[in-house]
């Protein structure tokens, strides 16, 4: 459906701000269902545990690790209480 | 070497991060001349410590985005698709000395502009604009996108979403005909809002909530079965 025929079905006439309520609407229906999906990998270093979420994320769908022995990715599961270590300074 | 990460690996949100843990129920190790040794100083048992090794790529965030919101065609025509072992890719065979797809009569569906994904091939999978459909057989794309392959693969070449980074009023909306109809109810909730007439606003808001529903019902298959009793009228 083109934005032309979205605005003239709401009755509305100004451009700009028709397209930021698309936007707006799509970031919506992106928080609650998972109607597309993106996927991200990054590299595991030895001794680092912080890794910074996608900048663009709206939604989390899943976490996996790469597991090298058959090299597949395997979802991991979060944590329900904070481990008593809040941080390691010899993690070796 | 990372093994059973689904047993092994857990994860926690702290803000902006995802702090990544390994439960090991040993002591730490470490890796000399290639072999995992413990450390003998170490507390043994079971624990949760930092990764304790490098992986390329290994870690992996499934997430939703704002992924293309505006595209040039709708969703639902996006519908050319090649699919066989008998499509081919040239390496600067085309006019102007384009890149080529090449598959007999099977390519009529696709159009100049349109972009397309190519799976199944040896060296060539990835997203591509077509430059010139030339005809029914063979598709061009820009220069220094294909290696040489010959048939053989199994490979599919399907139409995708062109996105438009500057919208305008002729561009589609990147979602299918039912979520389209929710954006719709969406701005008039916005336009109620705006007009300070709230249940006009609450009213579009939840046809937008149902139609958003409905959408991820219609992926669904349920079936419910009510078992019938021993005396009931049939």
């Amino acid at each position: 459906m083109t934005v032309l025929e979205i605005m003239e079905r709401a009755g509305m006439k100004e451009t700009t701000l028709a397209i930021a309520w698309m936007k707006d609407a799509f970031h919506l229906i992106q928080s609650n269902v998972k109607e597309h999906t993106k996927s991200e990998k990054s590299n595991i270093i030895d001794g680092i545990r912080e890794y910074p979420l996608p900048a663009d994320m709206i939604a989390l769908k899943s976490i996996s690790i790469k597991d090298t022995t058959d090299s597949k990715y395997k979802r991991i599961r979060r944590l329900t209480h904070s481990p008593v270590v809040s941080e390691d300074t010899d993690p070796e | 070497m990372s093994y059973d990460t689904h047993k092994t690996w857990f994860y926690q949100l702290v803000g902006r991060d995802i702090h990544l843990w390994q439960y090991v129920e040993s002591n730490a190790t470490d890796t000399l001349a290639g072999i995992r040794i413990s450390l003998p100083d170490e507390y043994y048992g079971k624990q949760l410590i930092y990764p304790d090794e490098d992986i390329t790529n290994g870690l992996r965030v499934e997430y939703t985005a704002l992924i293309e919101p505006f595209v040039d065609e709708a969703w639902e025509s996006l519908t050319a698709r090649a699919s066989s072992s008998t499509i081919s890719f040239g390496d600067g065979d085309g006019g102007s000395s384009r890149d080529t797809i090449n598959y007999t009569s099977g390519l009529g569906d696709f159009a100049t502009g349109d972009k397309v994904r190519i799976i199944g091939s040896a060296s060539n999978d990835g997203d591509y604009v077509i430059a010139n459909a030339a005809s029914s057989s063979i598709l061009e794309v820009a220069a220094g996108s294909f290696a040489t392959e010959a048939v053989g693969q199994s490979i599919t070449v399907y139409q995708i979403p062109d996105e438009d980074t500057t919208p305008g009023e002729s561009n589609h909306i990147n979602l299918n005909r039912m979520l389209s109809l929710a954006v719709v109810d969406y701005i008039k909730a916005q336009l109620s809002d705006s007009k300070g007439e709230l249940e006009r606003k609450e009213y579009y808001m939840r046809e937008f909530w149902k139609k958003v529903g409905d959408n991820e019902s219609n992926k669904r298959k349920i079936s419910v079965t009510f078992p019938s009793g021993p005396f009931a009228i049939r």
